[in-house]
């Protein structure tokens, strides 16, 4: 990388790293180390290509997600996950105002897998459409819509609180088949 | 409020909670990159060590003096393209250069998070100059010369190197082994073989629950390597142990699941990349003791699979082009004096001044539709060998190249 390469790669990194910084804290749980950590790596890739990326933050989104669902952040990354408040059980969900719900919803979001998480980010976060969510992910847009249902579905499950929320197509999918476990942090 | 309004509202809410990335990360990232060298990290390790054969250790200085190989191997000036086959039917070649042989990988899936990458090859059939199908062989490597491939089983790793000769399709000699190999490379001359002992099958891909995607088994199991006389087929294993922790992904001690050794380009030493060290590769004496790089081939670099030029004087580099421009760099190894050459990535010597190189079509803007190409230092000039490849990295189909010298 040239010298003036390295002065656009910098400008880049100064305008947009704190709205990637926001996503890779989403993809990551909420966990601001991890995400800072997935950053940087999807940076370097991005720096080793730079000269061929026409559109640079289209690119490091890409590699963010791909990153995040990779083995290795998976296997090596994984640390402990600080949530503000665990997911509590037996309240009643009519008690529950809409901040307590959010917190409820952070931890039950914590919970997921990567990829169910990053589903949700795909889809109510960057508002993508499932058309787009399914590009990223490499997958056909079957695979996005049950992996959505399927994750909102962990959610409530995590979080009975949040049970009593709409819609009730969630309610009427059938029994998961994605029998993968919660994520475990050691 | 539904439960995806309520998605929605949290990760909102969560994002606008964070405070900015922070001065500076620009630059931690440029020079964490400057040490990392994870380019090509996963698929071009597993082509390596297969690419090497391509030259010989005698000089071949542009006035040919002191070139003292037999005059029925002196460079030949023609090439043998088939620029309408992907992959190649027949005889592909440049000067000496010879597509000894290709494979194409696929993955065999195990279960549904276990699986392993498998090379099916075509070998050239010498007297008919067509390239023929064997599943025999997990690893082919071709000796210079064209008479001899090292070979092994399919069940990796092997624990014997099957010596084949090209000529009847037949494993004239096997060399048993008390540690088991799953990487092979020949020395220039042909007289040495590298023979890399892993622990488990390097080739192994796992997909973590909820991943697309298959990737490499870590840590890797590499535990030495075996230098051994290619006639008699006797040597000694060296162990060879990693600094650091090989379970951190950003460590020195981090290595691919294959990260093959081979002899240096100048058959003085054993060397391997090194991904996450500070300068990328290490070399080792026969013993497998560390050395210190030797000087004029500080600018190797493992993944540009050409490596340094039959004379030595030259080194291939990285890519060089911008966007949609391919060239590469090539080095002068004593200076460190870059020159462009045509090229994308550039893949084996043809004699000091040429070199055969995937390469891009002129105005394709698809990075891995490439073809084999002759490219010249100081001539803007390709001459297209073979047919454009299909497919994106790692699909199925995509076929990969191992050259050898004649």
């Amino acid at each position: 990388m040239d010298a003036e390469a390295q002065d656009r790669f910098r400008e880049f990194v100064e305008n947009r790293s704190s709205a990637l910084l926001r996503t890779a804290v989403l993809l990551s749980g909420g966990d601001r180390h991890a995400a800072e950590d997935l950053l940087q790596t999807a940076l370097v890739k991005a720096a080793d290509r730079w000269h061929r990326i026409d559109e640079p933050e289209a690119y490091v989104r890409q590699i963010l997600y791909r990153q995040q669902i990779s083995r290795w952040r998976l296997k090596w990354r994984r640390r402990e996950l600080t949530v503000a408040e665990p997911p509590e059980t037996g309240a009643s969900p009519d008690a529950a105002p809409d901040a307590e719900l959010r917190l409820l919803m952070r931890g039950a979001l914590a919970r997921l897998t990567a990829r169910q998480r990053m589903v949700l980010v795909l889809r109510y976060f960057e508002d993508l459409p499932e058309a787009d969510v399914a590009r990223v992910l490499g997958c056909s847009v079957g695979t996005v819509r049950s992996t959505t249902h399927r994750s909102l579905a962990r959610l409530r499950a995590l979080a009975p609180e949040l049970a009593a929320l709409g819609p009730a197509e969630v309610e009427s999918q059938p029994p998961s088949r994605d029998f993968s476990p919660v994520e475990v942090r050691p | 409020m539904n439960v995806e309004e309520l998605v929605r509202d949290s990760l909102r809410e969560l994002a606008d909670e964070q405070t900015s990335a922070g001065p500076g990360l620009a630059d931690r990232v440029l020079v964490t990159r400057r040490r990392r060298r994870t380019r090509r990290i996963a698929s071009v390790a597993a082509v390596t060590a297969a690419v090497v054969a391509i030259g010989v250790a005698v000089p071949l200085l542009d006035s040919g003096k002191e070139d003292v190989r037999p005059a029925d191997v002196v460079q030949k000036s023609e090439d043998v393209a088939h620029p309408d086959q992907s992959p190649p039917r027949d005889l592909i070649s440049a000067g000496n250069t010879v597509l000894a042989a290709y494979y194409v990988p696929r993955t065999v899936k195990h279960s549904a998070g276990q699986a392993e990458l498998v090379r099916d090859y075509w070998l050239l059939d010498q007297k008919t100059d067509t390239y023929v199908k064997t599943t025999k062989w997990s690893y082919v490597a071709v000796a210079p010369g064209l008479k001899t491939a090292a070979v092994l089983e399919r069940e990796l790793p092997a624990s014997r190197i099957g010596m084949l000769d090209l000529a009847t399709g037949k494993v004239e000699r096997w060399i048993e082994l008390d540690h088991k190999v799953a990487g092979l490379s020949f020395s220039r001359d042909g007289l040495k073989l590298v023979a890399t002992t892993y622990g488990e099958n390097p080739d192994q891909l796992v997909k973590t629950e909820g991943s697309d995607f298959w990737d490499q088994k870590q840590p890797s199991t590499r535990t030495g390597f075996y230098l051994l006389d290619t006639l008699s087929g006797k040597g000694s294993w060296s162990e060879v142990k990693l600094k650091g922790d090989p379970n951190d992904p950003m460590g020195a001690g981090f290595i691919n699941a294959r990260q093959d050794f081979a002899l240096s380009p100048d058959g003085r030493h054993v060397w391997a990349g090194n991904p996450m060290g500070d300068i990328g590769k290490q070399f080792y004496d026969f013993a497998g003791a560390e050395v210190p790089v030797p000087a004029d081939q500080k600018h190797l670099q493992w993944y540009v699979d050409a490596w340094q030029s039959p004379s030595g004087s030259l080194v291939a580099g990285d890519f060089a082009g911008k966007k949609w421009k391919t060239s590469s760099w090539v080095i002068d190894a004593r200076t460190g004096r870059k020159t462009e050459v045509r090229g994308q990535q550039l893949l084996a010597w043809v004699g000091d001044t040429s070199l055969i190189a995937w390469d891009m079509g002129p105005d394709s803007k698809n990075e891995f539709h490439q073809r084999l190409v002759k490219v010249t230092i100081g001539s803007a000039k390709t001459v297209p060998l073979s047919g454009f490849r299909k497919g994106n990295d790692g699909d199925a189909g995509r076929w990969e190249p191992v050259f050898a010298e004649r």
